[in-house]
């Protein structure tokens, strides 16, 4: 019987886990260590971040799934990873009693998401900071909180200033970003308030609409159409300023301070800020039979796991290198560790990044979320099915190859909601598959905003909902 | 770095339009279940 230890239960590890439950779970152990006792529905706390949503709307409870799909749960904080042969196993902190807990395994999937790096700016984030964030289920809480107390100072006549994008130099999903800025301009314009407030994107892509993926093309009517002049229509319709090429440095008090491409060095004042942080690897240690320190041979300076792709290129040598990209997510030291989601180190950017005069680095990290996230957790619960009964792996998808939909949302009614539609394939554009300069396939990749995309977004939560649930059928429903 | 390119009236009609709008629901669930499935069997 094979030992199967995934850390993490998000898009990635709770997917993994999904897969392992059905392939394996009746005849091996597969055990899923969490710091978090319920699933959270990522997409939808942009809903909950302007009040739309309720909280318990986007959250369910990860063990009654795993009792049904014969995985096994632990409540525990992963602590240290020990991967040396022949006596391999994860060290974890249960939670509520502290309690040390030992997990031995035979392959693991390490997929726990991103750490959410507010420390890596000065005055970033809802704990110790004055920006607020939604890239957890009490962040988007507390920034609903903030976001309403604003409200009711506009209903008495007061004029704010309202800040939304990214806020680091490296940071991503810029889409979640995106989403919530537009979401907040429907939202007021409801409200009757939108004259009240002053919006501004800013952002660290090189161009408006680049989501860190060097933009999304599509071939319309003969002509490509970019992104860029999409999402820029859709900010001058709205009356949302935009700032991109701009890293966020510090943030004080309703002021933050940012440097540009230019290497001019500013300030923006805010009454209410949402910037997205730097995202990291979870802090775990790997640790040798000797008891060594051995994380930076496994992970790269952030955090994450290093797998199958080729890493240190120069970028312009990496864009032209689609076999540089992973596409079994296997550790190349220890063959029997997997990082799914947010937790792989990708080779590089995908964006073209810029140092600018200052030697400020202003470079969008390669989004690993939501869909990219859930279809490598499938790939590698698959692939170590596979090695557990046939002894070799039969599955692989880098993102060089990968197909992602994302749908922004303008609001939630059905009525008179709105969504940007967003297909791109692949993820990480391929210049030896497609030939044009965009790398992409422009017949499949897609932009289209209209009320369908509001019907997709309600339709996909609810979905997506129910795969994870595991409810009958949920194999069906893509990643 | 602001310009000042908007939607057409057009543009706007068409994103509202119930009728066409279910077509393009239609449209859109078929586009992505055929990319998605093509790219799983990897």
């Amino acid at each position: 019987m094979a030992k199967v230890v995934v850390i993490g239960a998000g898009f990635a590890g709770h997917t993994a886990a999904l897969y392992l439950g059905q392939r394996l779970g009746k005849k091996h152990e597969i055990t899923v260590i969490s710091n978090r006792d319920v699933f959270g529905y990522v997409p939808s706390w942009v809903w909950v971040g302007v009040g739309h949503m309720k909280p318990e709307q986007t959250v369910f409870k990860l063990k009654p799934v795993y009792d049904k799909m014969n995985v096994k749960f632990v409540h525990a904080a992963a602590k240290e990873i020990h991967p040396d042969e022949g006596d391999q196993y994860v060290m974890g902190e249960e939670i509520g009693s502290g309690k040390e807990v030992r997990l031995d395994y035979d392959y693991l999937v390490v997929a726990p998401g991103p750490l959410l790096n507010f420390a890596g700016t000065p005055g970033l984030g809802p704990e110790n900071g004055f920006t607020h964030s939604i890239c957890s289920l009490p962040h988007a809480i507390k920034s609903r909180d903030a976001y309403l107390a604003l409200c009711e100072r506009m209903k008495k006549g007061e004029q704010v200033k309202i800040v939304i994008g990214t806020g680091h130099p490296g940071a991503t999903c810029q889409g979640a970003a995106f989403e919530y800025i537009v979401n907040v301009h429907k939202d007021l314009v409801k409200k009757g308030l939108r004259d009240k407030a002053d919006i501004l994107w800013l952002s660290n892509e090189p161009a408006m609409g680049d989501f860190g993926v060097n933009g999304v093309q599509i071939k319309r009517n003969g002509h490509v159409m970019r992104s860029e002049e999409f999402l820029t229509s859709v900010f001058n319709d709205h009356g949302i300023r935009y700032q991109v090429q701009s890293g966020v440095t510090k943030v004080e008090d309703g002021k933050i301070h940012w440097q540009n491409y230019e290497g001019e060095e500013g300030t923006t004042d805010f009454d209410f800020s949402m910037l997205i942080p730097q995202f990291k690897g979870q802090p775990f240690k790997f640790v040798d039979k000797n008891g060594e320190d051995i994380t930076s041979k496994l992970t790269n300076p952030a955090g994450f796991v290093l797998v199958d792709g080729k890493y240190g290129l120069p970028y312009p040598e990496l864009a032209q290198t689609p076999d540089a990209w992973p596409s079994r997510y296997q550790n190349p030291t220890y063959k029997n560790i997997f990082a799914a989601g947010i937790a792989f180190a990708p080779p590089g950017p995908i964006s073209k990044p810029f140092t600018n005069k200052n030697n400020l680095l202003i470079a969008p990290a390669p989004p690993r979320t939501g869909m990219v996230s859930g279809v490598i957790g499938r790939v590698v619960a698959l692939n170590i099915a596979d090695l557990i009964e046939k002894g070799e792996m039969t599955h692989s998808e880098p993102m060089t190859e990968m197909v992602a939909a994302c749908i922004a949302s303008m609001g939630d009614s059905l009525w008179d909601g709105n969504a940007v539609t967003i297909v791109m394939r692949p993820v990480v554009p391929d210049r030896k598959k497609y030939a044009n300069e965009f790398g992409r396939d422009l017949f499949t990749s897609h932009l289209e905003m209209g009320v369908s995309g509001a019907w997709m977004k309600f339709m996909l939560h609810h979905t997506f909902i129910w795969k994870f649930k595991a409810l009958p059928g949920w194999t069906i429903i893509p990643e | 770095m602001q310009t000042s390119q908007e939607f057409s009236k057009a543009e706007k009609f068409w994103m509202n339009f119930k009728l066409y709008q279910f077509w393009r629901f239609i449209v859109l669930n078929i586009k992505i279940l055929a990319a998605v499935y093509q790219s799983k069997r990897s």
